[in-house]
């Protein structure tokens, strides 16, 4: 059984936040794409749209954002959809993270 | 015409075109990545294939890979096994068989990339499709271990080969979105 079905099937498996969760309660979690030399860059640039929604456009402006910037933030929302997103990103072979946005 | 090895047909579905010997590389491989999946639990070549979640903060990611490591083990065994019954067969696809037969290949050429310790300076030549990479496979590769150093022509070669496969694989399933 999964983290996520666990989390919606048994609640007691899920960690209490801790101070920090509670100081940033209302700062979205982002998901962060990072550079990697090895996955094409149409590749890349297909997951965001497949995963994401994005227009061809915006996926391919993202993927030129981690190719040259290092890093695109490619999501943003709970710690649960952070989470999540960055699963989908890790089964389809991409260097994602996440952490709380900084203003 | 998509002439490539990977072609979307006209009622949606997907066709995978290679001769037998590129159909024989790509099972011996993909069965070599099932092995070491099962087998080894912390094999520097693999770990492009379990990245950190949070960068940041060592307790949540320890955390996370706790919860989530074994799922993600799980869906690439599972995309494994459909990728081997895909690259057996010579009839239409699915969407989702298609879709684990890129990130089975992706994961390939992850293991593959980080073995030759890939850099960024290769990244322009190896996104582009290598017309060098579409003639027959050699021989030599039905007996290439992927964790041999002294094979790195040969690793390298197989690297542009699925490089070439997973442009035309995605080129396809793009035509889809």
């Amino acid at each position: 059984m999964g983290y996520f079905q666990l989390v919606n099937a048994r609640p007691a498996e899920v960690l209490e936040p801790d101070v920090e969760d509670a100081t940033k309660f209302d700062k979205p979690w982002i998901v962060i794409v990072w550079n990697d030399p090895i996955n094409l860059m149409s590749y890349v640039t297909f997951v965001f749209q497949k995963l994401f929604g994005y227009s061809l456009e915006k996926a391919t402006e993202l993927m030129l954002d981690v190719h040259h910037k290092g890093r695109a933030v490619v999501s943003n929302g709970s710690r649960e959809r952070a989470e999540f997103d960055v699963y989908r990103l890790h089964e389809h072979g991409l260097w994602a993270t996440m952490e709380h946005e900084t203003l | 015409m998509n002439k490539g090895p990977v072609v979307r047909t006209k009622n949606g579905a997907y066709k995978l075109s290679l001769p037998k010997d590129h159909r024989e590389v790509l099972t011996h491989l993909i069965t070599q990545l099932r092995d070491s999946l099962l087998n080894t639990t912390d094999d520097a070549s693999l770990r492009r294939l379990f990245p950190t979640a949070y960068h940041n903060d060592a307790k949540k990611d320890a955390e996370y890979q706790r919860l989530m490591r074994e799922e993600l083990l799980a869906s690439r065994l599972s995309s494994i096994e459909i990728s081997l019954s895909v690259i057996a067969r010579h009839d239409e696809l699915s969407e989702s068989e298609i879709d684990a037969f890129a990130r089975s290949i992706n994961s390939l050429r992850l293991v593959l990339g980080t073995t030759l310790d890939i850099a960024e300076s290769d990244y322009g030549a190896q996104n582009i499709p290598n017309e060098t990479s579409t003639g027959s496979v050699d021989e030599k590769t039905n007996s290439l271990d992927i964790e041999q150093d002294d094979e790195e022509p040969v690793q390298r070669e197989l690297y542009e080969y699925l490089g070439w496969i997973l442009e035309w694989t995605v080129g396809a399933q793009s035509e889809a979105l």
